[in-house]
């Protein structure tokens, strides 16, 4: 019957097609696909399409289609029985078979969005580029003062892969609509494919201001802009008047870009009304959840500035401690518990002060605090703060503190702070034994494992004073005792040296640093440190200029000790040196 | 007796250090000359391919004997077993075997035997890469390779083409240089640049110091100096956009190709039909593209990459196999641990078949693209090899990435290729059997 449409001059074939559609309405009873019972073509028509019955599905789609016409009135069930007739006509390998029906649907109704952007798809999609061409200028004809006919028009020729004919489709319209404004997106689309960086900011600027909805397909759209063309982006994005939805849309593609904080930069800057509070409070949420700690505290710390509010000075606490600044998080923290009850402040403000205290190496005033606020504290808080406050006792230097802390808390079960207790006692026994049980590891852990595993003595008092120094951050000590007891720990001696060779780098003392390696060459020389001690030695010495001596430590690591884990290092930075790979990387 | 017994004992104890001391000098004269080689293979055992042209170049350049087997463990090479070769190998990654001369004989045999051949690598040859002093912000493979591998090069530049240098060397390459003067059409998008300002004066001084009217005519004059290099027998490689702007140059040598943009005038009307193949290197039958705001010299780039709405996608590139006793030449250009490598976009990517001249080589081809990605030909007494595409490593290139730091590639298969380049000008030449 199709077929015989198709065969049939335009204006007739679409009388006809109506006409036969609405005579089959009455022809076609509408039953329950299930049990035969008569039921509504909608429910009946999803039913089908649900259960893979195409055919059958098309039929109840029609008798919907058909009464929905015959109605008049109702658009919604027009636009429901095309869009089902295009899905189940797809399925069933008949897409063209839409092209009919949807003609008879535009005969009555000339200008129907539904209908129109379904025979845009099929035309497309059949590579009917004459009759897409034609249908456009109908429906444009129909809706001259419309933006829908050519938005639809370029969004179909974007799909097909066609930017330079949207293009100048958009040129066209923007002369028939006088402006492009209304077509904003498709603009920005266009630029963006064709890879125009600076129109399209300039184009997303406009549409996200009028349609804010599209600043998420803005997102995706500018985050490919090469390196190259961000500047202009960005100038586009901060142009005046300064409006906080494009400051907005540049904060996320800068965090895209991998620079969260030129992001925050470019949201702090717009004009300060309610909105903008809202935009800084997800952009800081969103900086927490990335880890960009330092950033997320400028965001807690100025939203709090501007609205003082218990909760978000909190937050701005808790972002400044995991971003290192214990002293501002135990500022801002002050300031939030002015803003609560003394029960309030306990529960939700002290951990942050204890950890913060810990961290100062004030443990006295951490266990004043929580002592002051037991009142307020259940078990589980309690138990909770025993960590912490172990942790600052141990960085204020006072193990037996600590040991009672852990011991109230019943954390004598817990073999990393049993072993790490141990170790500061100089009980290596139980240090080994129980560290080597511990739940987690970090370099910290490692380390003291790598030296323990390295000596057999029982009982060494310096080498706990060592590892506690370290734990209480007091490296330049630390390296110093390291170093020192390395003769009395005679096994464990390179590991020992290292350790303190690594230390003092760390504290920038790198002529100390290289003395322990070089006493590990000299002393130690079938040690496994050996290799470690010729890399360091060798960026020291280029680190001082002479490059012939560090050319040759490189080239005595790779040649005397190949299987090294250091060779990829030492490899690199002899082609480093020679100038056999970018300086940048 | 006793004395007796005990010199005796001394003699026999003597006998058996001597006999002990002989087998030890033996065993040490037999591992000695067991390792009278160095195989550098090239297959999958390599852990640096890149650095072992670097090798065998080193080898090369002090005059030791050094052969390139094609085809044999992914074109491997065999370098005499010196003391300088094994300390280079072991500070740059290059895995090395031993080799006796028995091992040696009994690769030859398989050597004769099946596709593969022995080239003597006989002279280093000398080196020059096209770049300017002052690089622009791109970078180039070839330099990126050299300097990774450890190969000598000079650079030369325009000054020195129009100056004729050009006969001090044996090999020059040219990567990203627009040869027909329109500075790739960057000006469409970089011309308030600080280096694209810096890059056109600098030309446009350079043109009036040899009294040449505009960059386009100074760019066609240098052209014109490296066809007759090749001429004369010099060995050309070049990739990315100088592939296709060095031959419409050469073919342009007497029609406006260019834009007002760079010229000041409009390009000639009948520009396609007066371009001279003959002169050109490898195509024929091409198209300019007048538009200046078409970023496209030609049509014979088939990806077309910066212009976006005729951009082909990437796929991957087949290297051809050539029968290496018959046709060493080609045999060496493709040698390689893989024949399938994932192609990379350039100012020119590929080349369309359509506009290749008869009697070019196809290295490598996209199976069932209409274009080819390696193709290579001779010219007069010289030969010349275009590689399209900017950056093996980086395929989506962009000006203004980051350099590619090839030791995170010491395998690269797409980087070998350019590296097979320079090292086959140094081949003892054998007569062509084909």
């Amino acid at each position: 019957m199709i077929g015989t449409l198709r065969r049939l001059p335009g204006a007739g074939a679409i009388a006809l097609a109506a006409s036969l559609l609405l005579s089959s309405a009455t022809s076609l009873a509408a039953q329950d696909p299930a049990s035969g019972a008569a039921t509504d073509p909608l429910s009946a028509a999803l039913a089908h399409e649900d259960a893979g019955r195409f055919a059958e599905a098309a039929g109840s789609y029609r008798l919907l289609l058909n009464a929905a016409l015959a109605d008049g009135t109702s658009a919604d069930q027009i636009a429901l029985a095309l869009l089902g007739l295009e899905r189940v006509w797809q399925q069933a390998a008949m897409r063209d078979s839409i092209v009919p029906v949807v003609q008879a649907v535009l005969a009555a109704r000339p200008s129907d969005p539904i209908a129109r952007s379904i025979q845009f798809r099929a035309l497309s999609g059949a590579a009917r580029d004459v009759d897409l061409h034609a249908a456009f200028m109908a429906w444009r004809d129909a809706a001259p003062a419309e933006a829908a006919p050519w938005r639809e028009y370029v969004r179909t020729l974007m799909a097909m892969g066609r930017p330079l004919a949207a293009d100048s489709v958009l040129a066209q319209a923007s002369e028939a609509l006088g402006g492009r404004r209304e077509l904003a997106s498709e603009v920005a689309q266009i630029a963006a494919t064709l890879e125009r960086w600076n129109d399209a900011a300039h184009a997303w600027r406009t549409a996200v201001e009028v349609m804010p909805y599209l600043e998420m397909a803005a997102t995706f759209s500018l985050q490919r802009t090469p390196e190259a063309a961000r500047d202009s982006v960005r100038r586009v994005l901060l142009e005046q008047p300064n409006a906080l939805l494009p400051r907005r849309l540049l904060a996320t593609l800068e965090t895209t870009w991998g620079d969260p904080r030129a992001g925050w930069a470019a949201l702090a800057s717009a004009r300060t009304n309610d909105s903008t509070l809202l935009a800084w409070s997800e952009f800081g949420e969103r900086a927490e959840a990335t880890g960009a700690w330092s950033v997320a505290r400028d965001v807690w710390r100025a939203l709090f500035d501007r609205v003082p509010d218990a909760a978000t000075g909190r937050r701005a606490a808790q972002a400044a401690l995991s971003a290192g600044a214990p002293a501002e998080a135990l500022e801002l923290s002050l300031r939030a518990g002015e803003l609560m009850s003394p029960q309030e402040r306990a529960q939700r403000l002290l951990m942050v002060d204890v950890e913060a205290l810990g961290a100062l190496g004030r443990a006295e005033e951490a266990a004043k605090r929580v002592r002051d606020a037991d009142r307020y504290l259940d078990d589980a808080l309690r138990a909770d703060l025993a960590k912490p406050l172990v942790t600052a006792w141990l960085r204020a230097g006072d193990v037996a503190r600590a040991r009672e802390v852990a011991l109230q808390a019943g954390a004598l079960d817990d073999d990393q702070t049993i072993g790490w207790l141990a170790l500061y006692d100089g009980d290596l026994v139980e240090a080994r034994r129980r560290l080597v049980r511990a739940a987690t590891r970090d370099a910290a852990l490692t380390d003291a494992l790598a030296v323990l595993a390295r000596t057999r003595v029982e009982r060494h008092t310096g080498l706990g004073e060592a590892v506690l120094a370290l734990a209480r951050q007091d490296t330049a000590n630390a390296v110093a005792r390291f170093a020192a007891i390395a003769d009395s720990l005679d096994d464990a001696a390179p590991a020992l040296l290292a350790m303190s060779a690594r230390l003092a780098t760390l504290t920038g003392t790198s002529a100390d640093a290289v003395r322990y390696w070089k006493r590990i060459l000299s002393e130690y020389a079938s040690a496994p440190e050996v290799p470690e001690a010729l890399l360091e030695i060798a960026r020291a010495l280029e680190r001082d200029g002479d490059i012939a001596g560090a050319t040759a430590r490189y080239e005595s690591l790779l040649i005397d000790h190949p299987g090294s884990a250091m060779v990829p290092q030492a490899r690199r930075e002899l082609e480093r040196l020679r100038g056999r790979i970018p300086e940048a990387a | 007796m006793r004395a007796f017994t005990d010199t005796s004992r001394t003699r026999l104890a003597g006998r058996a250090w001597v006999r002990a001391l002989v087998a030890v000098v033996l065993l040490t004269t037999a591992s000695v000359a067991r390792a009278q080689s160095l195989l550098v293979p090239m297959d999958d055992g390599q852990r640096n391919h890149l650095k072992a042209y670097g090798l065998a170049f080193q080898a090369i350049k002090s005059s030791q004997r050094a052969e390139w087997f094609l085809n044999y463990r992914g074109g491997s090479f065999l370098l005499p077993d010196a003391a300088d070769l094994r300390r280079r190998a072991a500070l740059d990654g290059i895995s090395i075997e031993p080799v006796s001369d028995a091992d040696v004989s009994r690769i030859r045999v398989e050597v004769a035997g099946g596709n593969m051949d022995a080239v003597v690598l006989e002279r280093a040859p000398r080196v020059a890469i096209y770049r300017p002093k002052d690089q622009p912000p791109w970078d180039d493979a070839v330099t990126l390779a050299l300097t990774y591998a450890g190969i000598d090069f000079e650079s030369i530049w325009d000054d020195d083409i129009l100056n004729g240098d050009l006969s001090k060397y044996d090999w020059v390459h040219l990567h990203h240089e627009d040869f027909t003067g329109q500075f790739n059409k960057l000006y469409l998008a970089y011309r308030d640049a600080p280096w694209f300002i810096a890059q056109r004066q600098r030309d446009e001084a350079t043109a009036t110091r040899y009294n040449l009217p505009n960059v386009p005519a100074l760019k066609k004059s240098v052209a014109d100096g490296i066809r007759t290099f090749v001429e004369n027998g010099g060995f050309l490689f070049a990739m990315c956009g100088a592939t296709e702007s060095l031959d419409l140059a050469i073919s342009a040598f007497a029609v406006d190709i260019t834009g007002p943009f760079s010229d000041g005038t409009p390009v000639a009307s009948d520009a396609d039909a007066r371009l001279d193949w003959e002169r050109s290197f490898a195509f024929r039958n091409a198209h300019i593209e007048p538009s200046p705001y078409v970023n496209a010299l030609s049509d014979i780039d088939g990806h077309q990459v910066n212009v976006p709405a005729r951009r082909q996608p990437l796929g991957t590139f087949t290297l051809f196999d050539f029968s290496a006793k018959l046709d060493p030449v080609a045999t060496m250009l493709v040698q390689d641990h893989r024949t399938v490598i994932p192609d990379f976009f350039g100012v020119t990517t590929s080349f369309n078949k359509a506009v290749l001249k008869p009697g070019v080589t196809v290295l490598a081809s996209e199976d069932g693209a209409p274009w080819v990605k390696y193709i290579h030909g001779d010219y007069g007494q010289g030969s010349w090899t275009f590689l399209g595409g900017h950056d093996p490593e980086d395929p989506q290139h962009a000006i203004g990435s980051a350099p590619t730091d090839l030791s995170l590639h010491p395998n690269s298969p797409a980087y070998r290729l350019i590296l097979n380049n320079v090292l086959f000008p140094a081949a003892k030449k054998k007569p062509r059997k084909t």
